[in-house]
């Protein structure tokens, strides 16, 4: 998912949870900035890098792809961004090999999710919005894999965008989800490989990244075989996944994305504390019977950036405006901070729970008996400090 | 890539550059040699390529592309190892069919690359082409093996001072991270 969902969208689903305005641009502002937490960012402000939550361009382009570098992208990635649903998913005749990258597929309402929602509870806003960037993250991801591998994440030339009939972007099947093809057309889509040149999704021109038939290239990390399709809310598409045995897969966004916005709103009632406890495949429903409509109208418009719909639904909601997005707003807080202060900044609590995000899924995958994210040691409870991870 | 990747690359193309030099000092006998290395190189790719269709691709939408890979080089291997017994020229005729059909497929993916509109198609190309023009020069020289052999090791050299400079370039930005 990109900016409009993660900043703008959880705004939304965070105030409509009962959270304050302020309360809800903590939350907000730490759910975008997992996608902006890397390494550069956390050597620039002196924080432990291992803290970080994405990976830039420039760092996959020197991270190896020997076993190391493989776990370090894995845990990132896995941690973040692809949340396996089913560590312990079973499929007949397969390799171990196979199977352990098969166990890293990312989708909605794993156990994983489970605990990571509930590993948030009571730690602070900004752990809230990392469990949000990870739960939304879950229904936009699915079916792809958090680490380098083409058995997994590998697409080809079948590959359909569904382009509705009357293409009237403020109108669509509001929350139906079940498009037939008398509302539109599966059009076929040829990528290219052009990163420099943004999607032009009026003419229907997408970038993915290269064939590269090396298993562990960087090529086959995630969703990149997709390119940006699985983070644009419009998007309907049809393609066979490379574990799908041939069996053709429709990936309706605008479904998902209510799903994802209801499931938040749900979850942050949880660790608001309105609620008691968080099961998975439960949402907020009232909340889609009175906004449904207009979230809808906002998912399905074709546009590749939806910031200033859902920045609007928000100021509407709260009465109040959202600044927008500064990745550098709390950055001068950390680095001034001496060394014991820092764990009370803003961004030192938004480290402590990535920390212990990536620590639990780490060792989830490790305790499944998976080695794809490599060791995990548990740490007691009274050693997470920050300044332990300086060692 | 990490500084590691960098000094692999490099040795690399330092290695190329002596097995070259080695060459060009034996050039009587050095074709056999290449035949070795080239078959030995070949059989391995294939069986790893194989390796990885049984263990991973076969589970894998258009996996049977790996196996395919696999055997068309195994057989690659087989027959590049099995020319000894033939006289020299026979030889060299092979290697630079060889050295011409990757100069040709480094010119096709130069094109396609851009085709897609991006900008680092260059030094590709300029491989393809060098590789296909030495290819032919190999094939017009053919009868006097030993200018052959110092054709190709030519070759050898600039696709070694190459790997070297590669080396040390900051590598090209990847196409799409997600």
């Amino acid at each position: 998912m990109q900016e409009d969902f993660h900043y703008y969208a959880t705004y939304c689903a965070a105030f409509l949870a009962g959270f304050t305005h302020e309360e809800a641009l903590d939350i907000c502002y730490s759910a975008q900035f997992v996608d902006l937490c890397s390494r550069t960012l956390l050597l620039k402000i002196g924080a432990p890098q291992n803290a970080a939550t994405t990976q830039l361009s420039l760092e996959m382009m020197d991270a190896g792809t020997d076993i190391v570098g493989l776990q370090d992208i894995t845990r990132i990635w896995a941690s973040f961004h692809f949340l396996p649903k089913d560590l312990y998913a079973k499929k007949a005749k397969r390799t171990k090999r196979y199977m352990d990258r098969y166990r890293l597929i990312c989708g909605p309402n794993g156990e994983l999710l489970k605990k990571t929602v509930e590993l948030a509870k009571g730690h602070g806003l900004q752990h809230a919005g990392i469990a949000m960037h990870v739960l939304a993250d879950t229904w936009a991801h699915s079916n792809f894999a958090g680490t380098p591998t083409l058995v997994i994440n590998n697409t080809d030339e079948h590959f359909y965008e569904f382009r509705e009939a009357a293409c009237d972007g403020e109108k669509g099947n509001a929350g139906m989800g079940q498009d037939t093809d008398s509302d539109g057309t599966w059009v076929k889509i040829k990528f290219r490989h052009s990163p420099s040149e943004p999607d032009d999704v009026e003419k229907g021109l997408y970038s993915n990244s290269l064939f590269q038939g090396n298993e562990i290239s960087i090529m086959n990390l995630g969703h990149g075989r997709a390119g940006h399709f699985p983070d644009y809310s419009f998007a309907k598409y049809k393609y066979l996944p490379a574990w799908g045995e041939y069996h053709e897969l429709i990936k309706d966004n605008p479904w998902d994305y209510r799903k994802a916005f209801s499931q938040m709103v749900y979850a942050m009632k949880y660790l608001k504390g309105s609620i008691d406890s968080f099961e998975t495949e439960r949402y907020e429903e009232a909340v889609l019977e009175k906004y449904g409509d207009r979230i809808d109208r906002i998912l399905r418009k074709r546009q590749i950036n939806a910031c200033s719909d859902w920045k609007e639904f928000g100021e509407e909601l709260s009465g109040q405006e959202i600044p927008d997005f500064d990745v550098e707003k709390y950055q001068d807080e950390y680095s001034k901070a001496g060394k014991d202060e820092k764990e009370n900044t803003f961004i030192g609590r938004f480290i402590k729970g990535a920390l212990a995000q990536k620590g639990m899924v780490t060792g989830e995958i490790f305790k499944s008996g998976n080695m794809i994210a490599g060791f995990s040691k548990a740490l007691p409870k009274g050693k997470l400090f920050i300044q332990n991870f300086f060692k | 890539m990490t500084k590691f990747q960098r000094l692999k690359r490099i040795l690399f193309g330092i290695l190329m550059i002596i097995v070259a030099a080695v060459m060009m000092e034996y050039a009587d006998k050095s074709y056999m040699a290449i035949l070795v290395f080239i078959g030995w190189g070949f059989m391995v790719s294939g069986i790893g390529s194989m390796f990885y269709y049984f263990n991973m691709a076969r589970f894998m939408v258009g996996g049977r592309r790996a196996l395919y890979i696999g055997v068309i080089l195994m057989d690659f291997g087989i027959i590049t190892m099995s020319l000894s017994d033939v006289p020299g020229m026979y030889v060299l005729l092979y290697l630079a069919i060889l050295h011409a059909f990757t100069g040709v497929i480094e010119i096709l993916r130069a094109r396609e690359t851009m085709k897609n509109g991006s900008k680092h198609f260059k030094l590709k190309l300029s491989h393809g082409i060098i590789d296909v023009v030495l290819a032919i020069l190999c094939i017009i020289f053919l009868k006097d093996t030993k200018l052959a052999v110092y054709i190709y090791s030519f070759g050898l050299v600039y696709s070694g001072i190459m790997y070297v400079i590669s080396g040390f370039r900051r590598t090209a930005m990847l196409q799409y991270i997600p």
